[in-house]
């Protein structure tokens, strides 16, 4: 890398240094000039089929497409001149041919870059007095509904398939004004990762099935998170409407997931908005004041050593909390089938379906299928809600606490339940597979009386006589890094949103 | 200084309210017998109001009686009184249409905004003032009686140049 050489050129008056190979949209990034495109798309091959990122580069007679044109040393662009302006309007005008007016009932509208560009420089009317060519919808399998009449044919959703996901899937069927997206024989886009296609369409002519109709895009609240789903820990945009999440999508990393986000996690958010929540703290069947329970909790996890069932979707805030108040204990990870995507190097749907089975490791907590098997007289059970789980060992108990955000299956009707918040309720930490420690930030307020789980064990470890006097999650985690090793030195605003790899982590498994 | 008091002669034919009154009620006796009235008699006759008055809510239908709207999301989202509730929906047709619609006529403050956003021209203020009710929450007026309300609706330009040229 360090002999890499630097072209220097001028982008839109701006002196540029960019690594010699870099193409010129890329560069005019660095220079903050965001070059109209459509085909181009950084995790993608580039095709040039869409012209709408042709720029003027002076000394070239004609017009060249940014994103196939290298840079050369001493090279002036200019994006805005006339001749370039003139073009891309052609360009959009040329687009809007067969495009349907169809923006009040497209669930794109908002977030659309044939609107946003056409916005920008487009004509303010058309043209062209024909009748539109009109295809019906097309049912693409999976979560993927293809409308053929927005389709600007940018063949980014051909490429994904092809390149990335490895599976030939779609391709650009007949020709001239007939050309639209095919799918292959025998195929559908039921590949688990194909939903991808649907954020990369610039348009709206591939959308998501679970999605439509459901809300507006500038109606969504977006924030920042990481998918709970497996232990990948793809980074993501929570998106919400009315404290509801109504969808997931991919927020990218090139340290992690770059530009993409398995079916199964971004399909699975449902359970977040669930409403059968355990909304108050309970002791022995009756709802109670925080203080009371947490009382209650304490007097019990004084009177002797407590068995701890974990959760392996904790955050690592609320686990060192919990081996704080009653040391480490066991937690069991839910399986599934594990899915690579061929085209990114070590990024996979892993088997392990939880968040944060690493940071569980690393705290010293172990794994076992049935965490409760050798449970003793007091139990505490965090953040597991004990489904499919055989649940007879808890009759010998004298105690059990369950810190949940539902209920229990199979506890004994004495239980001291605390709620807490569920990860899109509150900020914390994942650390993945690989020790990479990611940021999660809250999305939608907690529900009835449920606790952030950090501030719940908190109160839980104060109410034992240990340490609970943190303030917010981040006070947790500098606690946390001063003592765990694998944390030393990280803080919040080191790790950031795009994470930081935990020490001893490095790359195992 | 000593106060004094100056008495002022006033001209009694002049100053005397008696004959005021008689000149008031000789007016009034006047417009009592004239047939010619100058007030609208509310109800019976109703006052001609504007083309861009801007009254209470109309949604327009479609020939089969179906409201107009298709759920787009603009009028919510222009709204400055935060007064339209909004949920789309699919019908067993697959069009997008409004599952629910309210508009809140107290908080509106009648700009008219969402009938200009409007890209289906469906949502129109109405040239419409009696919108008395029995009940306060009979204010909030949902589709169906947003689609059957028949008054005439707002003309926000003049057709015929709708620039303002």
């Amino acid at each position: 890398m360090s002999d890499q050489k630097f072209v220097n050129l001028t982008i839109e008056g701006r002196q540029v240094s960019v690594p010699e190979g870099t193409t010129i949209l890329e560069a005019a990034k660095t220079a903050g000039v965001l070059i109209p495109h459509y085909c181009y798309h950084s995790g993608l091959k580039i095709a040039g089929v869409c012209r709408m990122c042709l720029v003027e580069v002076e000394k070239q007679p004609k017009l060249a497409p940014s994103c196939a044109t290298t840079v050369a040393e001493g090279q002036v662009v200019n994006v805005y001149t006339q001749k370039a302006l003139d073009a891309r309007k052609g360009v959009l005008e040329l687009l809007l041919i067969n495009h349907p007016l169809d923006c009040p009932i497209c669930d794109q509208a908002g977030e659309c870059e044939l609107q946003d560009y056409t916005f920008q420089e487009g004509r303010a009317d058309s043209r062209y007095r024909e009748p539109k060519r009109f295809n019906p919808a097309e049912d693409f399998g999976g979560d993927v509904l293809y409308v053929t009449n927005r389709c600007i044919l940018c063949t980014r959703c051909v490429r994904y398939m092809g390149d990335v996901a490895g599976d030939r899937a779609l391709c650009v069927e007949e020709r001239g004004d007939r050309a639209h997206i095919g799918i292959a024989p025998d195929h559908d886009l039921s590949h688990p990762w194909a939903a991808n296609v649907v954020d990369l369409c610039p348009v709206g002519a591939l959308v998501s099935k679970d999605f439509l109709n459901k809300a507006r895009a500038w109606e969504l609240d977006r924030t920042a998170s990481v998918c709970p789903n497996c232990s990948q820990g793809c980074n993501i945009t929570l998106e919400t409407r009315d404290e509801a999440v109504v969808r997931m999508k991919p927020r990218s990393n090139d340290a992690v997931n770059h530009f993409y986000l398995c079916d199964e996690g971004r399909l699975n958010y449902q359970w977040i908005n669930r409403d059968d929540r355990l909304e108050t703290p309970m002791v022995t069947g009756k709802p109670a004041s925080w203080d009371a329970a947490l009382a209650a909790a304490g007097a019990a996890l004084k009177g002797g050593s407590a068995h701890v069932v974990a959760g392996a979707s904790l955050s690592n805030e609320a686990l060192w909390l919990l081996k704080q108040a009653a040391g480490v204990g066991k937690f069991r990870v839910a399986k599934g089938g594990e899915a690579p995507l061929p085209g990114v190097k070590d990024l996979a749907l892993r088997a392990d379906r939880a968040a944060n089975a690493t940071g569980a490791e690393l705290m010293g907590f172990s794994r076992a299928d049935n965490p409760l098997a050798t449970a003793g007289k007091i139990v505490l059970i965090a953040g597991d809600d004990c489904t499919d789980l055989d649940t007879s060992a808890l009759a010998g108990a004298s105690t059990v606490i369950a810190i949940c955000t539902v209920i229990p299956k199979g506890l004994p009707a004495n239980s001291i339940l605390l709620p807490i918040a569920n990860f899109a309720e509150e900020e914390g930490t994942f650390t993945n597979l690989r020790g990479r420690v990611q940021r999660f930030l809250q999305a939608r307020p907690a529900q009835g009386l449920a606790r952030p789980s950090w501030m719940a064990l908190a109160g839980l470890a104060a109410a034992a006589g240990k340490n609970g006097a943190f303030l917010s999650a981040e006070a947790v985690f500098i606690a946390m890094a001063k003592t765990e090793s694998a944390f030393n030195g990280m803080s919040y605003d080191s790790v950031g949103l795009k994470g930081q790899m935990a020490a001893g982590a490095g790359v195992t498994a | 200084m000593a106060i004094t008091t100056r008495v002022v002669e006033r001209p009694v034919n002049e100053a005397s309210y008696v004959r005021a009154t008689f000149q008031g009620l000789a007016l009034t006796f006047k417009h009592l017998v004239d047939p010619h009235k100058v007030t609208v008699q509310y109800p019976e006759e109703k006052w001609d109001i504007g083309p861009r008055w801007r009254g209470t809510h109309r949604m327009l239908t479609t020939e089969d009686g179906k409201a107009k709207c298709v759920a787009c999301g603009l009028c919510p989202t222009v709204c400055p009184a935060n007064c339209i509730k909004l949920v789309p929906g699919v019908d067993a047709e697959g069009n997008r249409y409004p599952a629910v619609f309210d508009i809140d006529e107290f908080r509106c403050i009648f700009c008219g905004y969402c009938q200009e956003v409007c890209p289906e021209e469906a949502i129109h203020l109405g040239r419409h003032y009696e919108n008395a009710e029995y009940d306060r929450k009979d204010f909030v007026y949902d589709l169906t009686r947003l689609t059957s309300q028949t008054h005439a609706v707002c003309e926000m330009w003049d057709p015929a140049d709708p620039r303002g040229e």
